[in-house]
């Protein structure tokens, strides 16, 4: 028996490996802007020790003014020394991570869970988790998003290791600093879900020696203050949370509200100048954010934007509807301990904060800490099904259609994700700079000057040059490197390319111009046309 | 009952009254053509027993605007048309009644639901119905989906009555038949629900209720028959396949890509069948009634069935919502299984429709969202009354409990502030707001002109003239000039001094003394305006002007 379970376990990192590297730098078809800039910025560091801003070991990438915590550069840094500047390269680090989640989860599980089921419910976890969608999705991506969360499991599982043998919540501590460096939200998850976890086992925390939590605080501290330096040294860091929240943009948000209110004052309505208050608009936006992640078109039809989800598929799948709805139900209601039921409610529950001030919701990204929550939840629903219907006569036929609904919606969403995603999105993966710069590689020296579009959706095409070009940071940096990171902008280039937007009548004879289709007159064929996979034209390349 | 919860239920039906009838006239601002139909339809019922067109006594449907409405809501507003005539307060009565009503019942249907618990959950049910935002704005104007909700409600409950005085059964089968003749959607959620009903009993029918049954089944089928034959016909499936999702040719030509995609293969072809992408697609029509935004946030996106401030329900609800799905399933008591089959049932008609969510068209799943928050309130306040624990020699469950109905009570009088003091304003336009002045206008002046030419750009001017005029029928049917499309669709393009017309400035007669009646940006420049017509938020919408 113990030995079956070992050979599942393997069974499921093996499928967890090829779901997420297999085609790795075919699907999706190419790097999207922030893996661009990932990889170049990666790039730069190991080769210049500076980012493409000229800032020497940057624990903030500027980036696209996004300013979002570096680290997962570095990561992708002994990848570059092994396979070259690629994409392969790029997203290895974050495939990688999604293995490890896999193996995050079965460990997660095995501690959360002490009885007879518990190696069951783990292993179904963890291969819930290998072939969840949602965790493909990012996993096979180079969005620093995923790695978070895995070391935030990581961190959870030496936590509740540590309540037991206090030494382990140095490696907690550890890997939370390591999360906050990687991710956004997590500075506002992290220190809201540790204050549960404390909470939640504080009887536990108090018998183990003091030493260990102190040192455990100390060690955790330390480990973040170059990023507090890195946040506190510039203002501009907090742009991109700004930019990002609810509050960003007062004066449409709020236009209705003052109307109201000044109707309020001249009619002398009492009620109203109570409740027509910006605050109530606040807070109702904020908890439409938060509860916009319990959507079910969100988790099970749509998700969200194209770059979040393949097409016709959410973030769960179908068949796991019932056994959410069941496992949600159980881990309430069955006689689990009530630290465990308390911890996964926490997570589950917590995830959705950090989105929940921001606008764009639901998001798929910033809400990834949802994970693994709702393949334990369908886990443990499925395992209640099962001992539910054990002695129920058609037991078998109703098993049997189950799973075949299970694997034929499993094949729907390989084939999704595998083959009409690269149809269907190659546009949102800003696809066919891969072509163009190889048409004009050869060719670049002939040209004066090279003019490339910086407008949607070309827009931050700089970066694409510079990753596909393998253009030298050194020489890069002697320029001036980049400066502003500004959508709207234009940038200043570098050798003979310039980056602007284009006025065809213009431009200057003899130079080559990159360009969207729209930016040039009817009927001029040009010298290249790349188009996206589902033939519609991307990019043009023509000489004035 | 206990004199107290006698005083409560009281207290809380003459609340949902007030909330409902209070300024019913005034707010919404104005009647949508679909409610003055039904009016004109009453008052002509009322006088000759036929209908504006002269069928008489119609019993499947009313042709009005070629939607082929089901006529109950006429029947039921002949006499407040009688009492009260010819009206908004006399068009908009019988809906308001009949959702104060439902609350009522609401009470009785959660004592039989769950025999055993104690009448406060009950009384929590009818509560929060009573000033539930979903339920008072469809009580307010002449929605026969609410009137609809009242007989499933009422039939739910006799049936559960049935189970103890077995004759009650027949009383119950009619209800549901009664609400497939108020109410298309009903036409499906009816049905389904007394076969969840029969089935879930089937036993006790078959051991102990068979007479009982059969004569209801009987009875049922002869009044369901007239129906029957009706929904046979091509005219009944007219709007169906208007608004419906099959139709999307999208669903197709993506299939056949996806198929492209995988070079054909064969396995492709199951894959990416195009009945599976229908049923996907349904399904996501199905979730849309589901999502948080549509319940909590803002409601449906058709302002006439939410304010927009607001959702369906509160957003202080949601706790509630959810402890009571979880203790719902939890307690497993009495017929439980009812509320969740209940609402998963009433959402299958409307979720094939293009238009989701749609507040209306799943009206008939109340009060099953309010009954949940109810159960979740029941058990919540339970477990909250259970603290003992004190700070500073105060409880803190009651001081929890105080500052969450402060909450609440700040949540529902943001619902009401908004409702009546700005939705009116706002939103006059979605309720046709300015034909009422148009036509008083129209009539004071008819007198001094040979036609009136008015324009048709506002949709169905001649129902407003009619209402707003009391023409009498018989001399309507006499005079009117009607066109009847392929698609269904009628126009009335004359009757009495009026003219509607598509293109006012085409059919200007300068050597005719005539009344025109257009959009303001399109009064010829040499006319002279008698008058403007200006909805409530200050935007002129028609104008009246002669040449």
């Amino acid at each position: 028996m113990k030995n079956r379970l070992n050979v599942l376990f393997w069974l499921i990192i093996v499928i967890a490996v090829v779901l997420r590297f297999w085609q790795l730098g075919n699907v999706p078809p190419s790097p999207d802007w922030d893996e661009a800039s990932l990889g170049y910025n990666a790039y730069s560091i190991m080769m210049t020790g500076h980012d493409e801003y000229g800032k020497f070991l940057p624990v903030i990438l500027r980036s696209f003014d996004d300013y979002k915590p570096g680290l997962y550069a570095y990561l992708i840094i002994p990848f570059i020394k092994l396979f070259d500047l690629n994409l392969v390269a790029v997203r290895f680090p974050s495939a990688l991570f999604g293995v490890l989640g896999v193996i995050a989860t079965y460990l997660l599980v095995k501690e959360l869970f002490n009885n007879k089921y518990s190696e069951h419910l783990a292993l179904l976890s963890a291969a819930l988790f290998a072939i969840s969608p949602w965790d493909l999705q990012f996993s096979r991506i180079a969005f620093e998003a995923q790695v978070g969360m895995v070391l935030n499991l990581f961190s959870m599982l030496f936590f509740l290791k540590g309540i037991k043998k206090g030494v382990f919540l140095i490696p907690s501590a550890l890997l939370a600093a390591a999360s906050i460096y990687t991710y956004q939200s997590e500075k506002v998850y992290l220190p809201i879900l540790f204050a549960a976890l404390v909470f939640i086992y504080w009887r536990d925390l108090v018998k183990i020696p003091k030493k260990w939590i102190a040192l455990s605080v100390l060690v955790g501290v330390i480990a973040c203050i170059p990023m507090l330096i890195s946040l506190f040294g510039d203002q501009n860091a907090f742009s991109r949370a700004k930019g990002v929240s609810v509050f960003s943009d007062q004066t449409v948000f709020l236009k209705n509200n003052a109307q109201k209110i000044a109707d309020d004052k001249n009619r002398g309505d009492i009620v109203g100048k109570l409740v027509d208050n910006r605050r109530v608009e606040f807070a109702k936006a904020i908890v439409a954010g938060y509860i916009s992640h319990f959507n079910p078109d969100w988790l099970f039809i749509t998700g969200d934007i194209e770059r979040h989800h393949a097409p016709g598929m959410g973030l769960l799948y179908l068949f796991e509807l019932p056994f959410l709805l069941i496992g949600v139900h159980q881990l309430l209601f069955a006689g689990y301990s009530k630290k465990t039921k308390l911890t996964i409610f926490a997570i589950f529950l917590i995830a959705p904060i950090p989105a929940s001030v921001t606008s764009g919701v639901p998001h798929a990204v910033r809400t990834i800490n949802f994970l693994p929550t709702f393949q334990i939840f369908i886990a443990l629903g499925m395992l209640a099904a099962v001992r539910a219907l054990s002695n129920f006569k058609l037991k078998y036929l109703i098993f049997t259609l189950c799973i075949l609904f299970s694997i034929f919606n499993f094949s729907y969403f390989i084939n999704q994700y595998f083959v009409q995603q690269n149809y269907y999105y190659s546009q949102y993966w800003q696809y066919g700079y891969e072509k163009a710069i190889d048409f004009i590689k050869p060719i670049k020296s002939g040209y004066n000057k090279i003019i490339v579009s910086n407008q949607a959706p070309l827009d931050q095409s700089y970066i694409f040059f510079l990753y596909y070009l393998k253009f030298d940071p050194k020489t890069y940096q002697k320029f001036g490197g980049t400066g502003t990171g500004g959508f709207a902008e234009t940038h200043r280039g570098f050798g003979n390319f310039t980056f602007r937007s284009i006025d065809w009548s213009h431009e200057d004879k003899g130079n080559l111009i990159v360009g969207r289709p729209e930016d040039f007159p009817s009927g001029i064929a040009g010298l290249k046309t790349i188009n996206f996979l589902n033939g519609r034209p991307a990019i043009k390349i023509v000489e004035k | 009952m206990k004199t107290k919860i006698v005083l409560l239920l009281g207290f809380i039906v003459l609340l949902a009254g007030f909330l409902r009838f209070f300024n019913i006239t005034k707010v919404p601002p104005s009647l949508t053509w679909d409610e003055v139909s039904w009016g004109y339809n009453a008052y002509s019922l009322g006088i000759d027993g036929k209908d504006e067109f002269g069928r008489f006594l119609p019993l499947t449907y009313l042709e009005s605007f070629g939607d082929f409405k089901p006529p109950v809501y006429a029947y039921l507003t002949v006499l407040p048309v009688k009492l009260f005539g010819l009206n908004e307060f006399s068009t908009r009565f019988a809906s308001a009644f009949f959702g104060t009503l439902t609350v009522l019942l609401a009470f009785f249907l959660v004592r039989k639901i769950f025999p055993q618990t104690s009448s406060t959950l009950a009384l929590a049910s009818a509560g929060v119905l009573a000033i539930s935002p979903w339920h008072i704005l469809l009580s307010r104007a002449a929605f026969e989906a609410n009137v609809a909700t009242f007989f499933i409600v009422l039939g739910v409950y006799l049936f559960l009555v049935s189970l103890e005085r077995r004759w009650f059964i027949v009383l119950s089968v009619l209800s549901f038949v009664v609400s497939m003749y108020t109410f298309n959607t009903a036409r499906i959620v009816s049905p389904l629900l007394l076969l969840g009903l029969v089935f879930a009993n089937r036993k006790y029918i078959l051991e102990k209720m068979r007479k009982e049954f059969v004569v209801a089944a009987v009875a049922g089928a002869i009044i369901f028959l007239p129906l029957f034959l009706f929904l046979l016909t091509p005219q009944a499936k007219l709007r169906f396949a208007e608004v419906n999702i099959f139709s999307d040719a999208t669903v197709v030509e993506r299939s056949n890509q996806q198929i492209a995609n995988d070079h054909g293969a064969e396995w492709s072809k199951v894959l990416h069948n195009r009945r599976l992408g229908y049923a996907i697609e349904y399904l996501k029509h199905y979730f849309d009634n589901l999502t948080p935004e549509f319940l909590f946030i803002k409601g449906d996106g058709n302002p006439k069935f939410s304010i927009q401030d607001v959702g369906q329900m509160y957003i202080w609800e949601i706790p509630f919502f959810i402890v009571g799905i979880l203790f719902l399933f939890r307690k497993r008591d009495g017929h439980w299984w009812i509320i969740p089959y209940w609402l998963i049932v009433g959402i299958i008609p409307a979720a094939t429709a293009r238009e989701t969510p749609h507040a209306l068209r799943i009206e008939t799943t109340l009060p099953t969202f309010q009954i949940l928050t109810a159960i979740g309130i029941y058990y919540v306040f339970k477990f909250v009354s259970s603290i003992k624990y004190q700070v500073l020699s105060i409880n803190t469950g009651k001081l929890l409990a105080t500052c969450y109905i402060l909450l609440a009570t700040f949540n529902i009088s943001y619902f009401f502030h908004n409702y009546f003091v700005y939705y009116p304003k706002t939103y006059s336009a979605e309720w046709q707001y300015g034909y009422r002045e148009t036509i008083a206008f129209t009539k004071q002046n008819e007198g001094k002109f040979d036609k009136i030419i008015f324009t048709e750009d506002l949709g169905r001017p001649y129902i407003y003239a009619l209402f707003y005029e009391k023409y009498n029928p018989q001399k309507f049917r006499e005079e009117a000039k009607v066109d009847r499309e392929a698609l269904g669709f009628v126009h009335v393009r004359a009757f009495g001094k009026y003219r509607f017309v598509k293109g006012v400035l085409d059919n200007l007669a300068r050597n005719q003394n005539n009344l025109y009646i257009d959009k303001p940006n399109r009064v010829p420049k040499d006319a002279k305006i008698l008058a403007t017509f200006t909805q409530l938020d200050g935007v002129s919408i028609l104008a009246a002007y002669t040449l």
